[in-house]
């Protein structure tokens, strides 16, 4: 232990601790860029044009991905999120029911209110009109 | 505890009018409704009449200062709304919404003059810039708002990761999100270790960023010029002002904690924000461009109060902000209903609109800080306050701001040269009674807070 801490050149004998992290991530980077370099070097080259296309699972590629979209679908899914997250929130709710008591389900009931007023406002503002 | 649980109401019932109702004057009507009905609630809540009563956990902490500012961003917002809401109507369609952004902003407002802990600060701070994002491109089919939208929500997005990373290291260094920590925590002082200090600086570059101090402001005057001018005077004044109090809440209770390097950091800020703001503004041709300069500018004057941070800087904050807030909403007004927002679409104002071109004056002499005006003892106390705290060592930096304070004179008086004594057409959209009484009326309490400051400053102790 003696000579690791004069190798890394610290003081406390805490941070010899994050050796093994550190042994690890050279080790992770350095496979990587190994066997990538490995693989590169050693392996047969035949370069054919159906290689050198974009991988899009065996189907022919068409046109670029760069096309104007219908705001719709980014509307549907930023709507989707919303209430997923939502969702989300009431599990620390469940966990704690018990101890949060009645002071938790009003702060609980006041908060999915004014969920539920946004979900209105957007039905009513037709944000969920596919065909509108 | 009023203001804020009215405005985000307010703020879901102009939502929900508009759906119900498409009558745009009826909107800007409910929208006023609502401003009165908060500025009575917010009113109630300084002298202690609680309404509703709300256990925060020490979370917040109401007083008569944060009050008090309140009530002038709320009475702000009421002229703003009474002056341009057949503006804000002409903007697009979602008027409602429009409205209902202005109260959400207005809740954010009431989170930041109240605020006790630091994640409240946060979320004040987000409540306000959101709805400021989403306004700056209210205008769709104008291509440069959206430029505008985009840019001001980027780097805002970046100056809030930047406050999140202060916050969590104070909290590293502190162990507590409070910024008053209450008697039962051990209070751990800040000076120990780079950690405080390093999160204060972080939370200290992005307020500046939201109040566009001088090495932070490049988004000020493209979202500025390029937002719609109704939402620009809105963005320009009460959302300003909001942000100093915030600045100064947090600094003025962590002053003991600032070290020496303060005394460093905050002049270079002051005289950078002063030097970018004033310079540059001498050279725009639009006066609208020229007032978001001119807003770096004032900026770098109400730094002072944090430079003070003593009861003169509480003061001299609260005048300054109603100063500000009044004079620039009350140009932004005329400048609405301009044809040609260039210097030159000013020419020959006083010939034709001899009231307007008056009290558009009154309003430029007060930013100036000319005497008898508002603006000359926002900037009196401001620097005494600096001359308090500093001593003579503050001098050379009251020194810097008159002199800038004289060359912001130019740029205000090239309008008033326009309009009294230059020939032209200056052409200007339809102005009904009501309007012209409304900026006569305004133009009123800033010489009568010229004359007595004390009216003013005697709210916050009585």
């Amino acid at each position: 232990m003696n000579g690791l801490s004069l190798f890394l050149d610290v003081n406390e004998s805490a941070a010899v601790d994050y050796f093994p992290i550190a042994v690890q991530l050279i080790f992770a980077v350095g496979f990587v860029v190994t066997m990538i370099a490995v693989s590169a070097w050693a392996g047969p080259k035949r370069k054919t044009s159906d290689k050198l296309e974009t991988f899009t699972s065996g189907i022919a590629t068409h046109g670029d991905a760069r096309q104007p979209m219908a705001v719709k679908y980014f509307l549907v899914a930023i709507l989707f999120v919303l209430f997923d997250v939502e969702v989300i929130f009431f599990y620390p709710y469940a966990v704690n029911f018990r101890a949060l008591g009645w002071d938790g389900f009003y702060a609980v009931l006041m908060f999915v209110a004014f969920f539920l007023a946004g979900f209105i406002y957007i039905i009513k503002k037709g944000a969920l009109d596919w065909e509108g | 505890m009023n203001a804020i649980i009215l405005s985000a109401i307010a703020g879901v019932v102009m939502m929900f009018s508009g759906i119900f109702s498409k009558n745009k004057h009826a909107l800007t009507n409910t929208a006023i409704a609502g401003l009165l009905i908060l500025l009575i609630g917010n009113i109630l809540d300084t002298y202690h009449v609680y309404t509703i009563t709300v256990n925060t956990h020490d979370m917040l902490h109401f007083d008569k200062f944060g009050a008090s500012f309140n009530s002038i961003a709320i009475g702000a917002t009421l002229l703003y709304v009474l002056l341009s809401g057949r503006d804000i109507e002409k903007v697009g369609v979602n008027v409602a919404e429009y409205y209902a952004l202005v109260f959400f902003a207005l809740c954010g407002i009431s989170l930041l003059s109240s605020f006790n802990s630091l994640l409240i600060l946060f979320l004040g701070v987000e409540i306000m810039s959101i709805p400021l994002y989403i306004l700056t491109g209210a205008d769709k089919k104008n291509l440069k708002g959206n430029e505008a939208s985009l840019k001001y929500f980027l780097m805002g997005a970046f100056s809030t990761g930047i406050m999140l990373m202060g916050i969590a290291l104070l909290y590293g260094a502190t162990g507590n999100f409070e910024i008053n920590p209450s008697q039962s925590l051990i209070n751990v002082p800040l000076t120990h270790g780079i950690l405080g200090p390093l999160g204060l600086l972080f939370i200290f570059i992005s307020l500046s960023f939201k109040v566009s101090a001088a090495p932070f402001h490049f988004w000020t005057p493209d979202v500025y010029d390029g937002a719609p001018s109704v939402f620009t005077s809105f963005m320009a004044t009460i959302i300003k002002s909001a942000g100093f109090i915030a600045f100064i809440r947090l600094f003025s209770s962590r002053s003991e904690d600032l070290e020496v390097s303060w005394q460093v950091i905050l002049p270079l800020v002051i005289v950078a924000t002063l030097l970018i703001g004033n310079i540059t503004a001498v050279f725009q041709q639009s006066v609208k461009r020229m007032l978001a300069y001119s807003s770096i500018a004032q900026a770098g004057f109400m730094l002072f109060a944090l430079y003070g941070s003593n009861d003169l800087a509480r003061e001299g904050i609260i005048l300054y902000a109603t100063a500000y807030s009044l004079a620039t909403i009350g140009i932004f007004a005329i400048l609405i209903r301009m044809k040609d927002y260039t210097f030159d679409g000013y020419n020959g104002l006083a010939k034709k609109q001899p009231l307007l071109a008056f009290v558009n004056t009154v309003f430029l002499l007060s930013l100036a800080g000319i005497p008898l005006t508002a603006g000359f003892f926002a900037k009196y106390y401001m620097l005494a306050s600096a001359i308090k705290e500093g001593g003579h060592s503050a001098l050379w930096l009251v020194i810097v701001a008159l002199l800038f304070a004289a060359v912001s004179v130019y740029y205000y008086f090239r309008v008033i040269q326009a309009m009294y004594f230059k020939d032209g057409e200056a052409e200007m959209s339809e102005t009904n009674k009501g309007f012209r009484i409304l900026l006569v009326i305004i133009a009123c309490i800033i010489i009568l807070i010229g004359i007595y400051p004390s009216l003013l400053l005697d709210r916050l102790y009585f």
